[in-house]
């Protein structure tokens, strides 16, 4: 097995771990750290299932390989939620707007939603019609919702409205 | 609102879901999460061609690979499990039976032909690529038109013209409706193969404990209970050592319905390895392999008077049933065709035969309203009707309507149509859009190059349906149970053998049970998943049953419980039960605050102490409920949709999308919303989009979601939804919608796509999926291939 030493940060925690060259970011994600809130949905790129966040970019974990990120820092939806239960704003809003169903695409979309609430809270620019919210989420693929109420949650998260009104 | 410990009036809110921290922080234990101690993986290989016998199959060096426990081949597989076998005592129904791995014959490319058990996914299918087959080719079967051909090659020894059933049933005096007819009006549809596609695929984690024999597989399943009792046989494990569970399952949509051939294997191969093995499909063997749904062709004759009005109507519906019969057997897909096709209409003379047609292609599986078909080929033969008559798509529909007083009437069917509400949808529907205002638009777009279309649709749901109904369709409607326990201190748990997965069963079945018992909604937990724990369903979730079924089945458990509990409490309040009431947990007596006592109390004292509590009280602090559904019912629906086709590239943009829908009392309107719009979303794609598409050879051609189109967020219009929540009589009047958007949608969609092409002149839709090179053969710029 042709191994090689990587360091990661993921969720703020360092890791160094030995890890087989071929292995998928998402595999090392879910197998070798047990961070199994990463989902994969087609190990091709198209589903965004697999969504994390690489040095302040969304990226797919599926299509590149865990030494691709030795020296990476890496948040993962467990990066997101606080140890006491509160839930982070962006999940509050998309809980507000009943957004998702069987949850198994939801925590892509979760990241690819907290990469546009970072991108305008450092003032890079956001989608701001629903159209653009559309276009914005089409890396990921929801079979269940038909997205409109991920839309909704997604305006309640840029807007910052989550659990402001009851 | 949020749940709380609101003490009543939560049915009917918008509740915040109980499943959502869970999936948010990604803390839901999914198939693939699953991690056991020393758990191994599977990875099957499968068929590359579409028929042919295997000659040879040399293993020994995928055996050879450091860190494969076991390789299984067809043989090895068969030496340890009976065949699948789906038959039923069904007249002239042709279900052959198979093995897990095939071993002879493969009769569709992604047949499973080997298992490789290793210590990881990739050392499996590193082994798998070691693994050297050779086949004698056959000629492959790829439409029902080849088939049905005489002297066409058999798939099957034991399916004669590889007809797995045929039947023809006549209702009334069809050749009187067509000797009355003024107009005989046709139309035929040839509909592809498009699939559930959850974005979970389909996989179980086996665990085989050598001591004591027992084996649990916790699956992605629908249907935990009827997983179980089906694998056990084939698996020859007893029973009652056999556990089968679900905990978070990412979609089903109909597909797990079923139980396959890979559970089989994965379970027998367990046990053989004693321990705990994993397998989970990837995208791509799901998409070839997993099966598609909806491969109908439909041909109609309609017999209509100069007005519109519906005298008969004969029916042929060809099935590609695929090679492999799965649950349930086809003939219930036909027999749903069959008896809802007629509809909401008056429709005085029927006749309807189909053939179901085994092919080399994956498994035909039930998807979202497996019936679909009857109402996409009714909807649209509606408005071919209306243009023959010179009528428009309204007053068509309007003339042939059931209206609630024309109540309780008979379908054609036989069955009773009660509280039915499609007119009423379709009334309100008319009344929300200007149809001049529509035409006036389209003329104004036309003036400018543009082409605009619109289209409507309505149906009935058989959510839950009606006794007569499956008893029509030819499949049980069972009761369904519900176990409901007040716990030592007064918070309530509540079993159902339901198998949610995105229905948001833990949410509304929590709604009734507060409202009912007056607990909070956060002391109140819904276990489902668990043979051992949950009482037995066959149906588990499927069929758009638990609005009605699983709902009465708690609300009844609870009232129940709420009755044992008063009884004692007006003991101990010294009060009768009438002047008592329950909130919060605690019973109190109406209008003295001060008189009260704890649910919790009561409850400790029934479970510690019975003998010490009241005498002549019940103090089983559990109860198994079973509710019959009270005749049961229909939701139903009207659509609405504006499209924009662009005449140069052949893209077609769903503008508007409206929806007037009725399924009674609504536990949760942002539940309802979902499942509606979800529908929807599926219908959308599955008639713009999503193709599962052979070669001639038998190879699949969309084994990637590159090639396998799923709908994203920009193509996907916003659904506007007006309620309507028809009250009838009953004690639950909530009626399932979970598969009526993917039911109507395609036939509104289709309708308005018509009605641009009519604009232009161009003849009407014979074949979907409506991709923008069809759509330009269709508009004429180009050639059909
Ligand atoms: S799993 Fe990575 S994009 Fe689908
Ligand atoms: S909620 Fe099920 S796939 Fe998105």
């Amino acid at each position: 097995m042709n191994t090689r030493e990587i360091t990661v940060t993921v969720n703020g925690r360092k890791r160094t771990v030995n890890v087989e060259v071929r292995r998928t970011l998402a595999d090392f994600l879910r197998e070798d750290l047990g961070l199994t809130a990463t989902h994969l949905g087609c190990e091709h790129g198209v589903c965004g299932a697999c969504t994390v966040i690489v040095d302040g970019h969304t990226e797919r974990s599926c299509t590149q390989l865990a030494v691709q990120a030795d020296g990476r820092e890496i948040t993962t939806v467990e990066g997101l939620a606080t140890g006491d239960g509160e839930l982070h704003p962006v999940q509050q809003a998309l809980r507000d707007n009943h957004s998702f169903q069987c949850g198994f695409c939801t925590p892509g979309f979760v990241m690819t939603i907290y990469g546009m609430c970072e991108d305008k809270k450092a003032g890079r620019p956001v989608p701001c019609s629903r159209t653009e919210i559309r276009e914005e989420l089409s890396g990921n693929i929801c079979r269940c919702t038909g997205y409109q109420s991920i839309v909704d949650g997604t305006e309640a998260a840029l807007a910052g409205t989550a659990g402001k009104e009851s | 609102m949020a749940g709380g410990s609101a003490i009543s009036g939560l049915v009917g809110a918008r509740v915040h879901r109980k499943e959502d921290r869970t999936i948010l922080t990604g803390t839901g234990r999914y198939v693939d999460d699953v991690q056991a101690r020393g758990m191994l993986h599977a990875h099957f290989l499968r068929s590359t061609v579409a028929h042919g016998r295997i000659t040879s199959i040399d293993v020994d060096e995928a055996r050879k690979v450091e860190g494969v426990v076991r390789v299984f081949t067809g043989a090895d597989m068969s030496a340890i499990t009976e065949d699948l076998s789906f038959a039923q005592p069904i007249p002239g129904l042709h279900s052959p039976s198979y093995p897990a791995i095939a071993h002879d014959v493969v009769r569709f490319v992604g047949e499973p032909v080997a298992l490789i058990i290793a210590e990881s996914r990739y050392i499996a299918e590193d082994a798998a690529g070691l693994i050297e087959i050779d086949y004698d080719i056959l000629d492959p079967i790829m439409s029902t038109t080849a088939g049905l051909a005489d002297g066409a090659t058999e798939l099957f020894g034991d399916v004669p013209g590889n007809v797995v059933h045929t039947d023809e049933q006549l209702f009334g005096d069809i050749e009187a409706a067509f000797s009355q007819a003024d107009h005989v009006v046709e139309q035929s549809l040839d509909q592809h193969r498009w699939a559930c596609n959850p974005m979970e695929t389909r996989g179980g984690v086996a665990t085989y404990e050598t001591g004591s024999g027992q084996l649990v597989y916790e699956a992605s399943t629908q249907t935990t209970h009827t997983l179980r009792f089906l694998l056990a046989g084939w698996i020859r494990q007893p029973i009652h050592q056999f556990r089968v569970t679900a905990n978070n399952i990412g979609g089903g949509f109909g597909l797990k319905f079923s139980a396959y051939r890979e559970d089989v294997a994965v379970c027998a191969a367990a046990k053989a390895v004693g321990g705990a093995v994993k397998w989970v499909e990837d995208r791509n063997e799901h998409l070839v392999a997993a099966g598609a749904a909806r491969e109908e062709q439909l041909t109609l004759q309609a017999a209509v008077k100069a007005d519109g009005t519906l005298l008969g109507l004969r029916v042929t519906m060809k099935l590609d049933a695929g090679a492999y019969p799965i649950n349930p057997p086809a003939t219930v897909y036909a027999g749903l065709v069959r008896t809802t096709l007629p509809g909401p209409y008056k429709l005085p003379a029927y006749h309807f035969q189909h053939h179901i047609v085994a092919t080399n292609k994956a498994s035909y599986i039930s998807l979202r309203g497996p019936w679909a078909v009857e109402t996409l080929v009714r909807e649209r033969l509606m408005d071919k009707i209306a243009e023959t008559c010179g009528i428009s798509p309204v007053e068509v529909r309007t003339r042939n309507l059931i209206t609630l007083d024309d109540q309780p009437t008979k379908m054609i069917t036989n069955v009773t149509l009660e509280n039915v509400t499609a007119a009423e949808t379709f009334q309100k529907l008319v009344e929300m859009v200007d149809l001049d205002e529509v035409r006036r638009q389209q003329e104004a777009a036309r003036a400018e190059g543009r082409l605009l279309g619109f289209g409507v649709g309505t149906f009935i749901e058989p959510a839950p349906g009606t006794q007569e109904f499956w008893a029509a369709v030819g499949f049980p409607f069972g009761s369904e149970p519900c176990r409901i326990r007040i716990e030592i201190d007064g918070k309530v748990t509540a079993f159902t053998p339901q198998t949610p997965h995105g229905q948001s069963h833990e949410t509304t079945l929590s709604q009734l049970i507060a409202d009912e018992l007056g607990v909070g909604f956060d002391d109140i937990r819904i276990v489902y998943g668990d043979t051992d724990a949950t009482p037995f369903s066959m149906l588990g979730t499927g069929g758009s049953r638990a609005a009605t079924m699983a709902s009465g089945a708690a609300v009844y458990g609870a009232r129940e419980l709420r009755k044992r509990v008063l009884e004692i409490a007006s003991h101990m309040l010294e009060a009768s039960v009438e002047d008592l009431q329950i909130a919060d947990g605690v019973v109190s007596v109406k209008g003295a605050p001060g008189a009260s006592v704890p649910m919790g109390q009561i409850a400790m004292g029934c479970w510690l102490a019975p003998d010490q509590m009241p005498p002549g009280t019940n103090t089983e602090m559990e109860f198994v409920a079973d509710y019959d559904g009270e005749g049961g019912g229909f939701s139903q629906a009207s659509h609405a949709c504006w499209v924009e086709v662009d005449q140069q590239t052949g893209k077609i943009e769903v503008q508007r999308f409206l929806v007037v829908e009725d399924c009674g009392k609504m536990i949760n309107p942002a539940v309802v919303e979902g499942q509606v719009i979800g529908g929807i979303a599926m219908g959308v794609g599955g008639m713009l989009l999503e193709h599962s598409a052979y070669a001639e050879d038998g190879q699949y051609l969309t084994a990637t979601f590159m090639d396998y189109l799923m709908p994203s967020a920009p193509e996907l219009p916003e659904i506007e939804i007006e309620h309507m929540e028809f009250e009838t009589d009953k004690v639950v009047g909530s009626r399932g919608v979970g598969e009526g958007g993917t039911v109507l949608a395609p036939a509104a969609l289709l309708n308005a796509i018509d009605d641009a092409l009519a604009q232009v002149g161009r003849p009407r839709i014979t074949e979907t999926p409506i991709t923008p090179t069809r759509m330009l053969e269709l508009l004429g710029v180009i050639e059909k291939e």
